[in-house]
């Protein structure tokens, strides 16, 4: 660990400025940057040898198992359950949620499996909020401007464009399932949105339910895909491989069942992955705020069937998960706080950064005063002060009625927010690329749609608050409508049940890792973190 | 000597739809050969024992006689590109890789057999092999060779390019005839045969593409070089599509007569994932699999037809250990099933019942009652249709149910 000033006395350090001042800024954003975030390390990328996107830079843990071999083996369908739908959703959080949602509603046979339960996921982790340019001061134009200025100019605009415009109606939907939203005076006008600020926003454009948002979004989305009759859901039932029919396009997919430990063969018109992010893998050695599930199963799935990905070399540290206690080590403290004016200080007691710059920014200022001895270490761990105290000034309302979930934090870490600060540590939080995708959500195979973080170039290369939860909600719902239209028109086409698909791609996949000398012994993806990896029970083979 | 494409994927003729870079290559001559003694061209052909590369490996020579003899005011010669077959890739790669290999031939059997049409019948869902030919014939039209050859036959020789149905069953040689005058792709009732009454009930030569890409070659370089180029007996070089789990999938030409070993082995780069050879699917999903026993057998059509299989189009569709071969045989009689013209009701209905039966076993979902009808249709099926079809649908499941009964659930009898 690097050399940092030791607890008590930063806190000492703390307490001798009655308001912390601030260091100058002595470097610009692109050499912060350059030399401090954790995506421009020496060991945080390498070349693609492989597939679609071959010579693209990609992280390499990522890349060793986007280069990986398949879980399973022809003998494994032989014999299985088979199944067919229209509109296969693989992955149950928002996105997945909104595009069987969407999809069933537009007249769709609907099948939604997820690996763990519907909800089990990122999106009920989401804390801060939810963007969308709603206040009479804002426009769809400036929602844009902030989030292209935010990815660093890297977003594709058509898709940014579409996210910025969708958010209104997104708002709406919601509202309509039944979806809470904090008001600016419940009371005396009884309807009118509030507004919060984000890191790197214009304006206050962030609406939010309490610091619970995605617990409240999700709870919504759930009920009402459990509730409607056009979606079969399959919960525990992990996707361990996609399939294809002879022309390359996607076939439905394999669906391991935990339950009865037996392989489930999915025909679908066409297939939707929502399957989310990758934080589990602790890229760079980092913390994650991300849930169990988050493994990059739905990447290392599409690229294997030949989808462009983009950006698998950006990722996004939040500034503050939680460093200390060790046990609650990658928690996330939401950007709200700093949006409501909780500052950073270092161990000199100092602020080093305008504590609402875009997070990467931040993130990258936090590890450069950690570098620079200026941490501050308690019982081993490092990490930066997070002072609340300008939230819990006399006259403001109090933190566990603002923002409950971070007063249950700070209770947990046993500490009292009026006087201690927290100490946090940027923590593995969001993959801003992904798999490449149209503004309808259709990626370079056909058949295959994708939605959510899983999808890159809606955010370019860093995302701003709140537009996560939006985007998930925008795609997810164009990846529905458009799949459950294709499946329309290949109805049209041909009242024949649909051809069955097989694995031929992933021969051709395990031909290129022979030819390019790659190691073809580990098999991906993960589907569970470290310990929990889970053998996929066969029957024993007659000829054997 | 490198053993690999010496002859028609040998790199100096893959030259496109240019007619001057074929003719640059050393196109031309055989024609001219030909033009210069074409009663001898038959002699030639017999000689070399060039073989009907469509599937049945009929000597070449003896259709092109009977046509020959035949009395008819306007025959007929057809290249047939239909291929639809699953696994077999090698007419298409010629057809748009090296046309001009395929005209020169069809013209040199135009000649032998007096013909006065010539048709090029091709797959319409592989544009790109319809495109180029369509290219290079007109080339063929604007040059003086064909003026040659009217001079030659006495009267003026008519070349189309006809896009086929596209459907499997338009590539059986009297479906050719049907869809060429201009009906549904239903095959006929043998005897008669085309070489005797094909299209209009004129006199009609069908020859596989690359049986016709062949001919050139052989006029040029005489029936003794073409001989020379096999292995043993066999003579000349094949087209062998090799797909399935292998590390190198593709199409090799290689001397006639190699050995499957060489071929999977060491051209394929052996199994995929290092997996143990299990069976392969010689001559497409038509025909009796062969085993790891078998993996010395020399791929020529009499060598493989003394181990009770055939060659067929040179398709050689390898499976894994692992690999579940009554799925296999399920799709293929699935594809069998869909690809029935529907005209014989036992061919019709056989192969549907035998994709529903299979589809069953592949599921787990059958029952004893299921494996007893499977083994009658493979008994009263054979023979029943007007075409090969129905005989080669139930060949392949005739086959896997005698090597592979186990996979069926059923008790393999021990001899003692
Ligand atoms: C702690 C935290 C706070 C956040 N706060 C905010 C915020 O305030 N505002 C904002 O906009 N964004 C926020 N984000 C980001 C945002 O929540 C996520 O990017 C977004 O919810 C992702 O949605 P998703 O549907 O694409 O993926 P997820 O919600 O992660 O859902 C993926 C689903 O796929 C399933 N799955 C995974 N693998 C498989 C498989 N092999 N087979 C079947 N199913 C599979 C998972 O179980 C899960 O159900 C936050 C993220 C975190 C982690
Ligand atoms: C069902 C069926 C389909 C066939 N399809 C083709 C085909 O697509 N192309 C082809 O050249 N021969 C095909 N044949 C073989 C032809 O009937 C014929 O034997 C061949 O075109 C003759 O050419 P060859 O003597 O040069 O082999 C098929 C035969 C059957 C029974
Ligand atoms: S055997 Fe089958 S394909 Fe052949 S003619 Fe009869 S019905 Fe048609």
């Amino acid at each position: 660990m690097n050399a940092a000033i030791e607890y008590q006395q930063a806190s000492q350090n703390r307490a001798s400025h009655a308001t912390p001042p601030r260091r100058a800024d002595d470097l610009s954003v692109a050499a912060l940057l350059a030399q401090y975030h954790p995506d421009h390390a020496a060991d945080a990328s390498t070349l693609l040898h492989i597939g679609p996107s071959r010579g693209q830079p990609c992280h390499p843990r990522l890349a060793q198992l986007l280069q990986s071999n398949a879980l399973i083996d022809g003998f494994d369908l032989a014999g299985a359950e088979q199944r067919s739908t229209d509109v296969l959703v693989l992955g149950g959080g928002g996105a997945g949620a909104a595009a069987a949602l969407t999809a069933a509603r537009s007249g769709a046979a609907v099948m939604l499996a997820s690996k763990l339960r519907l909800g089990d996921s990122n999106t009920v982790m989401a804390e801060g909020g939810i963007q969308a340019a709603l206040a009479a001061s804002d426009s769809p134009q400036q929602h844009f401007d902030d989030a292209m200025r935010g990815g660093h100019h890297a977003a594709d605009p058509q898709l940014l464009a579409q996210l910025a415009s969708d958010a209104p109606g997104v708002i709406r939907w919601l509202i309509e399932l039944g979806m809470h939203f904090d008001l600016a005076d419940p009371l005396s006008d009884g309807g009118k949105l509030r507004y919060k600020q984000a890191g790197g926003c214009s304006q206050p454009r962030i609406l939010c339910y309490r610091d619970y948002t995605g617990l409240e979004m999700m709870r919504v989305l759930r009920e009402t895909v459990e509730l409607e009759p056009g979606i079969q859901l399959l919960n525990r039932c992990p996707v361990v491989e996609l399939l294809s029919h002879q022309d390359g396009s996607c076939a439905g997919a394999v669906l391991y069942d935990l339950e009865y430990q037996r392989f489930i063969v999915v025909s679908a018109r066409q297939t939707i992955l929502a399957t989310g992010g990758c934080g589990q893998l602790h890229l760079q050695g980092f913390p994650t705020s991300n849930h169990y599930g988050a493994t990059a199963d739905g990447l290392v799935l599409a690229y294997r069937l030949g989808a462009q990905l983009r950006d698998m070399d950006a990722f996004q540290y939040h500034p503050t998960g939680v460093a200390w206690p060790p046990r609650l080590r990658g928690g996330l403290i939401s950007e709200a706080a700093r949006s409501a004016g909780a500052l950073l200080l270092n161990g000199l007691g100092e602020r080093f950064v305008d504590e609402l710059a875009p997070r990467d920014v931040v993130t990258a200022a936090m590890l450069r005063e950690c570098a620079a001895g200026r941490g501050i270490e308690r019982d081993g761990q490092l990490g930066l002060f997070l002072d609340l105290r300008p939230l819990c000034g006399p006259g403001l309302p109090t933190l566990a009625s603002q923002l409950p979930a971070l007063q249950h934090l700070a209770d947990k870490c046993g500490i009292d927010p009026t006087r201690d600060p927290l100490l946090v540590y940027p923590t593995l939080h969001y993959q801003n690329g992904g798999v490449v995708i149209d503004s309808q959500g259709q990626s370079s195979v056909p058949g295959l749609l994708c939605a959510g973080e899983i999808t890159g170039g809606i955010h370019g290369r860093n995302r701003l608050m709140g537009n996560a939860l939006l985007d998930i909600l925008a795609f997810g719902r164009r990846a529905g409508r458009q799949a459950a239209r294709q499946a329309q028109a290949a109805r049209n086409k041909s009242s024949l049940p649909h051809l069955r698909g097989g694995i031929e791609h992933v021969y051709r996949w395990q031909r290129q890792l022979a030819l390019a000398g790659l190691d073809a012994s580990q098999p991906a993806p993960l589907l569970y973190p470290g310990q929990a990896r889970l053998t996929l029970h066969r029957p024993a083979s007659a000829r054997a | 000597m490198e053993k690999l494409n010496q002859v028609l994927l040998n790199p100096a003729v893959q030259v496109g739809p240019d007619l001057a870079a074929w003719l640059h290559a050393g196109g031309g001559l055989g024609l001219q050969a030909a033009l210069g003694a074409p009663s001898a061209i038959i002699r030639c052909i017999a000689d070399a024992d060039l073989r009907g590369m469509g599937g049945a490996g009929f000597p070449a020579w003896r259709k092109w006689e009977a046509t020959a003899n035949a009395v008819g005011d306007c025959k007929y010669v057809v290249c047939n590109g239909n291929e639809d077959e699953p696994g077999t890739f090698k007419d298409r790669t010629l057809l748009s890789a090296s046309p001009h290999q395929v005209v020169e031939g069809a013209l040199i059997a135009a000649l032998a057999v007096r013909a006065r049409c010539l048709i090029f019948y091709l797959n319409p869902h592989q544009d790109s092999s319809l495109h180029t030919m369509q290219q290079a014939v007109s080339q063929w039209q604007d040059s003086p060779w064909l003026d040659k050859l009217s001079h030659a036959l006495g009267h003026p020789l008519d070349i189309k390019v006809v896009a086929s149905s596209g459907r499997y069953i338009g590539g059986e040689e009297t479906a050719v005839v049907a869809s060429l005058e201009a009906g549904f792709p239903f095959p006929r009732k043998k005897p008669p045969f085309p070489a005797e009454q094909g299209i209009n009930n004129q006199p009609t030569l069908i020859n596989n593409v690359e049986t016709l890409a062949n001919v050139s070659h052989i006029l040029r370089h005489g029936a003794g070089w073409y001989r020379a180029l096999g292995v043993g007996k066999a003579c000349g070089t094949k087209l062998y599509s090799l797909s399935g789990d292998v590390l190198r999938p593709g199409l090799y030409e290689l001397p006639m007569g190699s050995s499957l070993q060489e071929l999977v082995f060491h051209y394929g780069g052996g199994m995929l994932q290092g997996k143990a050879f299990k069976a392969v699917f010689t001559g497409g999903p038509s025909n009796t699999l062969l085993t790891a026993r078998d993996l010395d057998v020399a791929l020529d059509f009499d060598s493989v037809w003394l181990r009770h299989s055939r060659l067929g189009t040179g398709a050689m569709i390898v499976i894994s250990e692992g690999s579940s071969i009554i799925r296999k045989v399920a799709e293929y009689i699935d594809f069998f099933a869909k690809g029935s013209c529907g005209q014989c009701p036992s061919c019709k209905c056989g192969t549907f019942q035998l994709a529903r039966l299979l589809d069953r076993v592949d599921g787990g979902r059958h029952s004893p009652a299921d494996l007893d009808a499977l083994q009658h249709l493979c008994q009263i099926l054979p023979g029943s249709g007007r075409c090969g079809l129905i005989d080669g649908a139930v060949t392949v499941v005739k086959s896997s149910l005698h090597t592979f009964p186990e996979e069926y659930g059923l008790l393999v009898q021990q001899t003692a």
